[in-house]
């Protein structure tokens, strides 16, 4: 048995025991308290960190996509004005261009209301672009345009731009109400030629944020609508000029062949009485001639002297005129195409020589040397051969009466695009340029010493151009006054 | 179930709403036409154009949808542009349509059920299926509206919505119903019977920063956070004080919404603020008050990621059912962040759904949909920066 005081000692040892351990438990328990308190003090401490950090990525953040946003309508911008540029230059009809402009355009830019107005004459706006607007909207916006001539006429003269983040605020909100736009950009558009005007561009949108950028955008837009319209109004003035052209030159066209059936009617009327007054002519020409025939053989006995040499000149001068009355009756018939020309295979050189040596005799009275050379390539010719003989004659026969004494004459052939030409050269008086190409009009004869004592009809050159023209041929003379001249002319190869 | 789909293009209102009627019956061949879904952008928001649907379809019809910054289509994105859907109803599936007016005269919860309600009647002992409800999109605090739907449908009946869009003007928007051309209402179909679908609800965005908690809100309106002025966590995060704030709003709120964490969801809900007065953050949907909130944050390639999921999430749910078609109800938030490259959206969806799936789409201010995809009989929440994807089965 434990004694009493035992007992208690047991108990004290017990309750000290005890109190140590609560002590010890409570120590323990507040330095753990003080601890967690520890731990959650830097929880928290953590936990501030992160959230300036996530107020770090949030400004961050946001600033990055503020900038992304830009880029992406700079991008987007950029994309719809090379679309825009490539729409509108493609046409070159005014009405088309606007038609072009497609709303998709626009809303790249951040708009989706736009309206182009052009100045008429009376400086009252012509509506040519409506995109987003009602007819009673447009309406409205027109007119108060209409009404602020001033506002716009500025616009387009100082070609400067106004739009809600630009210019004078003045008049913007009672612009923006009248345009029903949150943000707007009004930019002249000016072209060079032509009516000028404005482009306006607005957005009901409250969420788009115009920024200068926008506005130049706007502007680039506007400078390429007027080059467009530029270009389009230039080419319709070209066209228009072209047109007008043609239709001068159809005009003209038509008067001429006017004038010309006119000619032809005169001319033939001309022929017509040349042949019928020639032929008139020739019957009492060859009585005259008869008569004085007549007279000078004696038959109605002798007459005297005086009167056989008056009747002489008579016999001389009606052999000129009958020639003459021949060479107009044989104008007119190859005019009039009632001289056939019998084609066929001829030998230039050998009528060529059959002239020179008709003509032989006059050439060795004035000592000229007259000479020939005819290509062999050039020798055949297809024509008429009484009538080449006359060509030959006549312009050679000319050659020798104006070449002075101891002159020179080639006669020479080659051929040319499939044509003979044939040259006379002589080195004669010539002929002035101005008479160059009278001479082988009828009756012209050139005004100088010789022909006033030579006698001729003028119809000589005209015959012969008559009869080469009617062979296909053409003459011409190349001559100088005091050198000499060649004729030349061609004639078909056979 | 059988649809026809037509589009139009076209700048005239009556062409273009012929040429869409007619291409829609085309498509649906012989078969009847039992409703009628119109979508347009707002330049066809017009009585004319709905008159000269049910003109052109012969017997009047029931007629819903709305308004949109742009159509979704199998043609791309439409920034102007008409279309029509014909449903021909199989003989074991029912539907009722209803619309609801005037919501800002009345409270947008009394509106929501007095919607739902309407949706109810003439269907009690009919199965349930699905119900889709088109909401004026400028609508102050759209999640009361839901709420009050809830009340009559169901809290975790399936309710897919989508509140309409203008050309972001925040103007006006349209809800269509029969012929009429209505703001400031709400419309809505109610499906029943049997017929299979999938759903599929994803954002992208990721959370960031220090979890924050809603000490003060009421409603859509929150006045403070950790009991701090709540528009001081905007401007510390963006180092701009509150007029700047206000200045850049649409912007900072566009890409930086607020998460709101749902207990036992794995996805964070996300709100738009919409407006900042004095310090008072507005939103577009309720922020309850004592709820676990984190700003937000998302990429283009994050949001891609997610709808590439939310078209995997509605195939997963038709659990092995072919897609018939697709409805695509796409947040506008969601086209100003991917700007030109909105397209590839659509392109990622259209892939994962089967390139001959037919697609019709709207843009929209917000969305309401289940927070988890998976399980569709999850409650409907009203979102922002959603794609919501309803798939419906062969």
């Amino acid at each position: 048995m434990i004694p009493a005081s035992g007992l208690n000692t047991y108990a004290l040892m017990g309750s000290l025991i005890l109190v140590v351990a609560l002590t010890l438990f409570v120590l323990y328990k507040m330095k753990r308290l003080k601890q967690v308190g520890s731990e959650a003090q830097t929880l928290r401490e953590s936990l501030d960190e992160m959230d300036e950090q996530a107020k770090l990525i949030v400004r961050t953040d946001m600033e990055l996509n503020k900038t992304q946003e830009e880029l992406d309508k700079k991008v987007a911008g950029l994309y719809a004005l090379q679309r825009f540029s490539r729409a509108v230059s493609t046409t070159l009809e005014e009405s088309q261009i606007f038609s072009r402009i497609e709303t998709g355009f626009l809303e790249d830019l951040g708009f989706e209301k736009a309206l182009v107005f052009l100045l008429k004459d009376n400086l009252g706006l012509r509506n040519c672009l409506n995109i987003g607007y009602s007819d009673e909207g447009l309406a409205t916006v027109q007119a108060f345009f209409e009404a602020n001539k001033e506002l716009y006429l500025k616009l387009i003269r100082e070609e400067k731009s106004i739009s809600t983040v630009s210019g004078s605020p003045v008049g913007k909100d009672q612009i923006s109400r009248v345009l029903k736009a949150n943000a707007f950009v009004i930019s002249p558009v000016t072209p060079r030629e032509g009516a000028k005007g404005l482009l306006i561009v607005g957005t009901e949108n409250s969420d788009t944020v115009i920024t200068e950028g926008d506005e130049e955008l706007i502007i680039i837009l506007a400078s390429q609508l007027a080059q467009a319209l530029e270009n389009a109004r230039l080419f319709e003035k070209t066209w228009g000029a072209q047109q007008e052209l043609e239709r001068k030159v159809e005009e003209r066209t038509r008067e001429l062949k006017n004038v010309l059936e006119e000619v032809r009617v005169i001319s033939k009327r001309k022929t017509d009485f040349i042949s019928s007054v020639s032929h008139e002519l020739r019957t009492p020409l060859t009585s005259i001639k008869g008569y004085a025939a007549i007279l000078l053989a004696g038959k109605l006995g002798d007459i005297p002297k005086e009167v056989k040499e008056r009747l002489e000149k008579i016999n001389l001068h009606s052999d000129e005129l009958a020639h003459m009355v021949n060479d107009l009756l044989d104008i007119s018939r190859i005019e009039s195409g009632r001289v056939a020309m019998k084609k066929e295979t001829l030998d230039l050189g050998e009528i060529t020589e059959k002239t020179v040596d008709l003509l032989s005799v006059q050439a060795k009275e004035k000592h000229i040397e007259l000479s020939y050379s005819i290509d062999a390539l050039a020798r055949s010719v297809l024509a008429d051969r009484n009538q080449i003989e006359r060509v030959f004659i006549n312009l050679i026969g000319n050659a020798l009466k104006f070449t002075p004494q101891a002159g020179k004459i080639t006669i020479q052939s080659r051929s040319a695009q499939n044509m003979a030409q044939v040259d006379i050269t002589d080195n004669g008086c010539g002929i002035p340029l101005e008479a160059q190409e009278a001479i082988f009009e009828e009756f012209y004869r050139v005004d100088n010493a010789i022909n006033q004592e030579v006698k001729g009809t003028g119809l000589g050159l005209a015959l012969v151009k008559h009869i080469v023209e009617a062979h296909g041929g053409k003459i011409w003379v190349q001559s100088r006054a005091g050198k000499g001249s060649t004729f030349s002319f061609t004639l078909p190869l056979a | 179930m059988h649809i026809g789909i037509g589009i139009s293009t076209s700048r005239d209102h009556i062409q273009a709403a012929k040429e869409a009627a007619s291409k829609a019956r085309l498509s649906l061949g012989k078969e009847k036409i039992d409703l009628v879904f119109v979508f347009s952008t707002v330049d066809f928001a017009h009585p004319i154009v709905l008159k000269t649907i049910a003109g052109l379809l012969g017997e009047v019809r029931p007629v819903i949808g709305c308004s949109s910054l742009s159509i979704l289509s199998d043609k791309g994105i439409l920034k102007y542009g008409l279309v029509v859907m014909l449903f021909s109803m199989s003989q074991d599936s029912y539907f009722n349509v209803a619309c609801v007016r005037d919501i800002s005269k009345k409270s947008a919860t009394l509106a929501g059920a007095q919607l739902g309600e309407k949706l109810l009647y003439g269907c009690k002992g009919v199965r349930r299926t699905v119900s889709i409800v088109f909401s004026d999109g400028l609508l102050q605090n759209g999640s009361e509206l839901i709420s009050g739907l809830q009340e009559k449908l169901g809290r975790s009946f399936p309710l897919v919505g989508a509140s309409a869009s203008d050309n972001l003007a925040f103007e006006k928007t349209y809800i269509y119903f029969g012929e009429e051309i209505l703001s400031d209402a709400a419309c809505g179909i109610l499906f029943g019977g049997k017929w299979s679908f999938g759903l599929g609800i994803q954002h992208g965005w990721k959370p960031l920063g220090k979890t924050r908690r809603v000490t003060k809100s009421s409603g859509n309106t929150v006045s403070e956070i950790d009991f701090a002025p709540a528009g001081k966590i905007y401007e510390e995060y963006f180092a701009k004080d509150i007029t700047e704030l206000k200045r850049d709003l649409r912007r900072i709120a566009t890409l930086y919404p607020v998460g709101i964490k749902i207990p036992g969801e794995k996805e964070y809900l996300l709100r738009n603020v919409i407006a900042i007065e004095g310090q008072t953050l507005i939103f577009q949907g309720d922020v309850p008050q004592g709820s676990t909130i984190r700003l937000m944050i998302g990429t283009r390639e994050s949001c891609l990621q997610a709808a590439a999921q939310a078209a995997e999430d509605v195939k997963k749910n038709l659990a092995g059912h072919a897609i018939k078609f697709a409805l695509l109800f796409d947040s506008a938030t969601r086209s100003i962040i991917f700007g030109r490259q909105a397209p590839k959206e659509l392109d990622t969806i259209k892939q994962k759904l089967g390139k001959n799936i037919p697609v019709v789409g709207i843009y929209t201010y917000a969305e309401q949909a289940p927070l988890s995809a998976i399980n569709y009989l999850g409650k409907t929440y009203f979102h922002s920066h959603t794609i919501t994807i309803l798939g419906v089965g062969e």
